[in-house]
């Protein structure tokens, strides 16, 4: 969580006692790696919030876990759902019930080093052939054309899935001609020399300070960059494009939803503070100062968003972004995406191999 | 004793507990994951990836020991001689050890990068290799990589073991020998070896509880990666346990892991005790 995002909370929090004064809200912070743990040692020990914060691919494995409490009633009275975006939407639901209600969501762009660029003449891709020939343009001594995360965590397979949804496939059909060619592009990308072999142990940060460094000419990277490479680099012309499609426009949604923990004394206040937090005007002013993008779809409409030519581009892009939405095995599925990813590109299986074993691995996984 | 009951044998019974049950992410909290025996302990002593773990631990502490250990004693050997700056240089070479091991580990991730590391840069500079070579990406030298930062912690902790026990060694053996017309290697053949035995001993199984069990370094420079080629028995009890939510199987991939690690205790008890007797 960046200090913006902390300040953010803060803000809010502060403005809600002030108007309620018989509630008192305390906000612990939890570092995104010790979530999982921390939410689970708590539930082992009884000694959990009321409501909490977390991260939307989670979520379902959250209300698995029986932590949650489930909403679906007063979710329905308050008949928000059309109001937001379907994907945000999905990831709190689990079974048919409703165990929370999205907050924030962000999604993944390319970015690009409009120096390069413009001394090079050449235009951000939008669709992989261009996105191969821009690269291999954009390569130059040190520099690599492109650059993403294909790190040994959650990082990597949030950057990955993408592409593979842009060839119209999904983690059911991983082993087609979709499937391997999304592994295929970006082994090819390192095997031609275009992007780095470091990205196996890079993470979203460490792809963010290639870029920064001008050792990568153009990115992936999500929403949460914005207020980091201005602070840390604020010289660099940047600007950010839809990633390239193939069959499709895809990208992939993060992003953050509240919930409330079963068993908690406070349900009935919980509810009132999460509800309140998604009043336009209070879910306006918090999403603005801590860089994130909107859940609620007449939000991301606003002029603070569409008026400004980056943010609009993740509006855009976060039309076309889809849930990590595969049930409570998610976290196993996802390993075996990252042993895909690892083994293909360092060269130790081949594409057809490392695709045909996550399959095996992956479908039983999926939800039924 | 209240102290150990709570923070030790408690958690252990617990383990032990929730090893014989299956437990996971939909009986997690329900309390009602059916009892299983030994099937977690079945399923991962089949399962491949733990039969590849257990062996990756078992190079990765031989490799570290062995190189920790030797030049560890080297380094006690110096240090037993007196020259100026010996206190300072002491002193600084614990530092390794003190250091958090994730800064060391961030530190040595950064050291090993294929693209803007210093050891690429160093052996290319001094012609001993062409081309760049991305040392944690590549399976074959993931794990050496991890296991020379490894010794780069262990040095100074086995020299600082080792020390007291060579300056326990009376002077006037040494003296003897000389005058006796044996030679430095002679004296230390038959001097200093036999006489530094328990002490090697004891640091060596020391090392072994200790090395068998190192998590965080190996975490911060390879995440267990590239696929599994530094996925040692921590690191697998790690995933099993807080990212697929197995928590019945990890309970038993952990006890898998005491078991040795409780040998090794059992022995430097037992080797301490028969010195004790015998002193």
């Amino acid at each position: 969580m960046s200090d913006a995002n902390g300040a953010a909370l803060d803000t809010q929090m502060a403005k809600y006692m002030e108007a309620h004064p018989d509630i008192k809200i305390e906000r612990t912070y939890i570092p995104f790696a010790d979530l999982k743990q921390k939410l689970l040692q708590g539930a082992a020990a009884g000694q959990l919030p009321d409501v909490v914060l977390i991260d939307n691919p989670d979520h379902s494995s959250f209300a698995a876990l029986g932590i949650l409490a489930d909403l679906t009633d007063v979710v329905k009275a308050w008949g928000q759902e059309s109001n937001y975006f379907a994907g945000p939407w999905a990831s709190t639901v689990f079974q048919g019930r409703n165990f929370g209600i999205p907050d924030n969501s962000n999604c993944l762009v390319n970015w690009y080093n409009k120096t390069f660029t413009e001394a090079a003449g050449v235009q951000p891709p939008t669709n992989w052939e261009e996105l191969k020939e821009t690269a291999a343009t954009l390569t130059q001594g040190e520099r690599y054309g492109f650059a993403v995360s294909a790190v040994k965590s959650e990082e990597g397979t949030f950057q990955w899935l993408p592409f593979l949804w842009m060839t119209g496939e999904d983690l059911a059909t991983l082993d087609s001609e979709g499937g391997r060619a999304a592994l295929q592009l970006w082994v090819d990308l390192v095997n031609d020399g275009y992007m780095s072999r470091g990205i196996l142990n890079w993470t979203q940060g460490d792809v963010k300070g290639q870029f920064v460094n001008g050792l990568a000419a153009m990115m992936v990277n999500g929403p949460w960059q914005i207020p980091v490479i201005k602070e840390e680099a604020p010289d660099l012309s940047w600007d950010v494009a839809t990633l390239p499609a193939q069959k499709q426009g895809a990208s992939i949604l993060g992003g953050e939803n509240t919930a409330i923990i079963k068993g908690s004394a406070h349900i009935e206040a919980a509810w009132r503070l999460l509800t309140w937090r998604q009043e336009p005007e209070n879910l306006k002013a918090y999403l603005l100062q801590a860089g994130k993008l909107p859940s609620n779809a007449a939000m991301a409409q606003d002029v603070a968003w569409t008026g400004d030519p980056v943010l609009n581009v993740f509006i855009e892009q976060l039309k076309v972004a889809k849930p990590r939405n595969y049930g409570p095995n998610y976290p196993e599925i996802s390993n075996a995406i990252q042993e895909m990813l690892q083994a293909a590109i360092s060269g130790q299986k081949t594409v057809d191999a490392a695709v045909a074993e996550a399959q095996a691995k992956i479908t039983p996984l999926l939800p039924a | 004793m209240l102290f150990i009951v709570l923070t030790m044998i408690y958690p252990i019974f617990a383990n032990l507990r929730m090893s014989v049950y299956d437990v996971n992410v939909g009986t997690f909290l329900s309390d009602t994951a059916p009892f299983v025996g030994l099937g977690n302990y079945i399923k991962v002593l089949r399962d491949s990836a733990f039969q590849k773990a257990f062996l990756l631990s078992l190079i990765f502490t031989v490799g570290s020991l062995v190189f920790q250990f030797t030049i560890g004693f080297a380094l006690a050997l110096l240090f037993n001689r007196s020259f100026p700056g010996n206190q300072i240089l002491r002193a600084l070479m614990l530092l390794g050890w003190m250091l958090p091991t994730v800064v060391s580990g961030s530190v040595f991730r950064w050291m090993f990068d294929g693209g803007n590391g210093i050891i690429n840069y160093a052996l290319q500079s001094l012609g001993l290799m062409s081309s760049p070579r991305f040392w944690l990406i590549e399976p074959q030298t993931a794990l050496l990589a991890t296991i020379i930062a490894n010794i780069w912690v262990g040095v100074p902790f086995n020299m600082i073991l080792l020390l007291p026990g060579l300056q326990s060694i009376p002077r006037s053996l040494y003296e003897a020998a000389s005058i006796d017309g044996a030679s430095s290697r002679q004296s230390f053949r038959y001097i200093t070896l036999p006489l530094m035995r328990p002490v090697a001993l004891s640091v060596l199984l020391l090392g072994i509880i200790y090395t068998f069990k190192v998590f965080d370094l190996i975490y911060v420079m390879t995440r267990g990666g590239p696929v599994d080629a530094t996925t040692v028995l921590p690191i697998y009890v790690y995933q099993l346990s807080f990212n697929f939510f197995r928590f019945g199987e990890g309970a038993a991939a952990a006890i898998l892991l005491l078991a040795p690690l409780s040998l090794a205790a059992i022995g430097y008890l037992w080797f301490s005790r028969r010195e004790d007797v015998m002193a």
